[in-house]
């Protein structure tokens, strides 16, 4: 039935100065999404760091192939020793090319926010450099060697040499870019807003993962002789547990650290994709819906639900996932203490060992538990009835009686 | 329901649970199990669609042409957040967005509201409904689905637009001295009392006189006095062939158009006006005025769809008893695929009826679909010119409409009635 209907909201008539609206320009300084950024771009650091401290520091890190590298050359590489890190202890090595990842990575957001002439200007700039780098010398001493003796010949051994050093730089830059692949192209990813990056991040992390995995089964680590040795191992076996909650201890350290890089890596994915799923929703919206307090609004409420669940359902999957691989010795314990029976110790020593089909079943029992769980506890209903206590800061917007003028 | 994303992130999680076990390698399994624990943990919470939704429409009538402001409350009723809520409003596909956006992406709190709003064009005349709203509920990080609707519709008519006519163009042949309603002492259709008589089936129940009944104990009907007002029959052909030419235009639409302005002009001018639709049959609207009428016609032409090959002389076979005596009549019809049009025409000239054709050219209108050669096109023409005569020479005023030509203009090429 017809009735009076007001025409959409506009900020600029509702707002007054500094009205918020869904244009890309403000929504990507908006706190909410900023915040989505820095816990993507933590994560992902801290996902790089823990893996490389776990698997790669002292084992396969890049200072130790620099050094491989130098011996075999009987020379410096031409990068610093300041940049690679080399001659620092343990995650030392990392700090700077780190830093060097990350600039380079925002170096490379930055670029794709660039007019696509500009782009074009500095990645022909790169290449030309590149090129001047790499047989600039060579050319320019072979010419002038040319032109002064009046002869025309092939470049000579003196003049050939003049490429070492650019090739030896450029292939330790190509080292350092693959041992920092996930943190620039993270970066990129989470600063650059592409999926392409984060899922590159993502996939050469567990890439990297997996052939490690590969390379540590004691087969094949038996076959690589003295280069499997290099590779860090984790035990098979599994060590009393120090780290737990509510009085049980469930994981060791070293499980906590593995849960810790699946936590960061889910985390770095689910920010940054979240971040680029609601910039790609709001640069679709039309013209005068960007301007509608009402989408404004609701962005608001999408980006801190967002947020919230990061930070609880990640929280949540952690601690979900250490009482899953705890879970045979909090059952083992509270059969102990109420039986007192031998055959609780019996059960124990045979399931403690590592990767058996016990520890894997009863953490599956325990997260099909979990999941059963939600059809006897109404989750939702307890949530919302907690919410719908909480006082509540967003008021339901009107329609007003804001006319604007709409252009066809 | 799982997404494709939570498909692949519980597959994922299995096989490197498993891969993990074979080569014994906890990495892969502690990432297994976590993404294992994440499916399960994000399956606590889900999205859902338990909202209320009410849709607002500034008119439930338009003409064609018009913008419909559209505005939809979405209200969570429920006491648990929606989370990740798309809403999008079904609109008929002939209208097009003008400003605003039919879909929304939120998320409410128990009681919250949000408003959508958006205008539609509307560019064509018909019957539409608004509606369903389609929800699809998702959790925060994609990992389940579920899509709903809420059975919400809302109907409105487009009307057929209306073009201006001015008096000057509809120059009567015989001239009244008064235009509009002059009441006779005579009893028929008309707003003054005339006399009592006794009811005969077929009268109307509104027409009895209760108190004379009361009185009598006979059902009595009032009778009024006529008024003398021109009876104006519009015969519209609604025939497939009238879809020749493109959506917009078509000789369908202008006759619509045509048909709505005349009425329009002639019930302003307080005359009666009759409309008749054949095409697969025949529909038929009985002679009135008022705004009544107006909205009756304008709702049947909004209705008007092309099909059928119902030939104009059965219309005025059936109708021509119907049709009041000297009463001008219009027929707004290509006169395609029709060999009965100048009989039909000459048995209304006949009965003494004004009988004007309105009709649209539909090979021009074919020339705006496809291409016609040219030798092709001027033989149509001449057959088209030659059925055109033939329907003058009957004693009809007959209008050649091109399709680019405004219907004032068409008109001023008819010298009265």
């Amino acid at each position: 039935m017809a009735s009076e209907v007001g025409v959409q909201s506009d900020v600029t008539m509702t707002g007054g100065t500094g009205a918020r609206t869904l244009h890309l320009k403000l929504l990507r300084k908006q706190w909410q999404i900023l915040t989505l950024q820095t816990v993507a771009t933590v994560a992902l650091i801290a996902m790089y760091l823990e893996v490389v401290s776990t698997y790669v520091v002292g084992s396969i890190d890049h200072t130790m192939l620099f050094d491989s590298i130098e011996l075999l050359i009987g020379d410096q590489l031409p990068l610093g020793d300041w940049l690679t890190g080399e001659g620092r202890d343990g995650m030392g090595r990392f700090f700077v090319p780190l830093i060097l990842g990350l600039s380079i990575g925002g170096g490379m957001a930055f670029l794709a926010f660039q007019s696509p002439q500009m782009q074009q200007r500095i990645k022909l700039g790169f290449i030309i450099t590149l090129i001047v780098m790499l047989v600039g010398r060579l050319i320019f001493s072979w010419l002038t060697g040319m032109l002064f003796s009046f002869d025309l010949r092939l470049p000579n051994d003196s003049e050939l040499q003049t490429l070492q050093w650019p090739l030896l730089m450029i292939m330790s830059l190509i080292i350092l870019f693959i041992y920092l692949l996930p943190v620039i192209m993270g970066t990129r990813g989470i600063w650059g807003l592409s999926r392409r990056s984060i899922a590159w991040a993502i996939g050469f992390t567990l890439i990297f993962l997996g052939i490690h995995a590969i390379l540590t089964f004691p087969l094949i680590r038996g076959q690589l002789g003295s280069y499997g040795a290099q590779f860090a191992t984790l035990e098979s076996q599994v060590s009393n547990p120090t780290i737990g909650l509510f009085g049980f201890k469930l994981v060791t350290q070293e499980q906590f650290n593995l849960i810790t890089i699946a936590i960061l890596i889910m985390v770095f994915q689910e920010s940054s994709y979240g971040v680029i799923r609601y910039l790609e929703y709001a640069y679709r919206l039309p013209e005068s819906c960007k301007r509608d307090p009402e989408y404004v609004r609701q962005m608001d409420n999408l980006l801190n639900g967002h947020l919230r669940h990061t930070i609880g359902f990640l929280g949540l999957t952690a601690i979900a996932t250490m009482i899953a691989l705890g879970f045979h010795s909090v059952l083992l314990e509270i059969v102990s203490n109420t039986t007192g029976s031998q055959w609780a110790g019996q059960v124990s020593e045979s399931i403690e060992l590592t990767l058996t089909y016990g520890l894997v079943i009863s953490a599956l029992m325990f997260l099909s538990l979990m999941a059963i769980m939600r059809f006897f506890i109404p989750w939702q209903r307890v949530w919302g009835l907690i919410q719908s206590r909480l006082p509540s800061n967003e008021t339901v917007q009107d329609g007003g009686k804001d006319f604007i003028q709409f252009d066809a | 329901m799982w997404t494709r994303k939570a498909s692949f992130t519980f597959t994922g999680g299995i096989a490197l649970i498993l891969i993990g076990m074979m080569i014994s390698n906890h990495q892969m399994m502690i990432l297994g199990f976590a993404f294992i624990a994440f499916i399960v943990v994000n399956s606590w919470i889900s999205g859902h669609g338990d909202v209320e939704v009410q849709r607002k429409l500034s008119a439930d009538n338009l003409y064609k042409g018009d913008d419909l402001y559209v505005e939809l409350l979405i209200t969570n009723r429920s006491n648990r957040k929606t989370q990740l809520l798309e809403v999008y409003d079904n609109i008929p596909h002939e209208m097009k967005l003008r400003s605003g956006l039919n879909q929304m992406q939120l998320n409410l709190r128990p009681g919250e509201s949000a408003r959508i709003r958006y205008v539609l064009r509307c560019p064509l005349r018909g019957h539409y409904s608004l509606g369903p709203v389609s929800l699809r509920a998702r959790n925060t990080f994609n990992l389940s689905v579920e899509e709903m609707y809420v059975d919400h519709h809302s109907d409105i008519v487009i009307f057929p637009q209306i073009k201006d006519i001015e008096e000057a163009f509809l120059r009567s042949r015989t001239p009244k001295m008064y235009t509009g309603a002059t009441t006779l002492r005579i009893p028929g259709q008309g707003s003054e009392f005339y006399s009592l008589r006794e009811y005969v089936p077929g009268d109307p129940f509104k027409n009895i006189n209760w108190k004379a009944f009361a009185r009598t104990g006979e059902l009595m009907v009032n009778e009024k006095c006529r008024d003398a007002v021109t009876d104006l029959y519009i015969l519209l052909d609604s025939r497939d062939v009238a879809r020749i030419g493109t959506v917009l235009k078509n000789p369908l639409e202008m006759s619509c158009v045509s048909s709505a302005s005349l009425a329009s002009f002639f019930l302003h001018r307080r005359d009666s006006v009759a409309l008749a639709i054949y095409g697969d049959g025949l529909s038929y609207l009985p002679p009135d005025t008022g705004d009544k009428q107006y909205f009756k016609l304008l709702s049947a032409l909004a209705g008007v769809t092309p099909k059928g090959s119902m030939p104009l002389q059965a219309v005025t076979n059936s109708l021509s008893g119907r049709f009041s005596r000297g009463s001008p009549v219009f027929i707004i019809s290509s006169c395609e695929g029709d060999g009965t049009v100048p009989a039909a025409v000459r048995d209304l000239v006949g009965r003494g009826h004004e009988v004007t054709v309105l009709s649209p050219s539909s090979i021009d209108f074919e020339r705006l679909v496809s291409r016609i050669p040219r030798m092709s096109y001027e033989v149509l023409k001449l057959e088209r010119q030659n059925r055109l005569t033939t329907l003058a020479g009957s004693g009809a005023q007959v209008i050649d409409w091109m399709p680019d030509m405004d219907l004032s203009q068409a008109l001023m090429q008819v010298r009265g009635y």
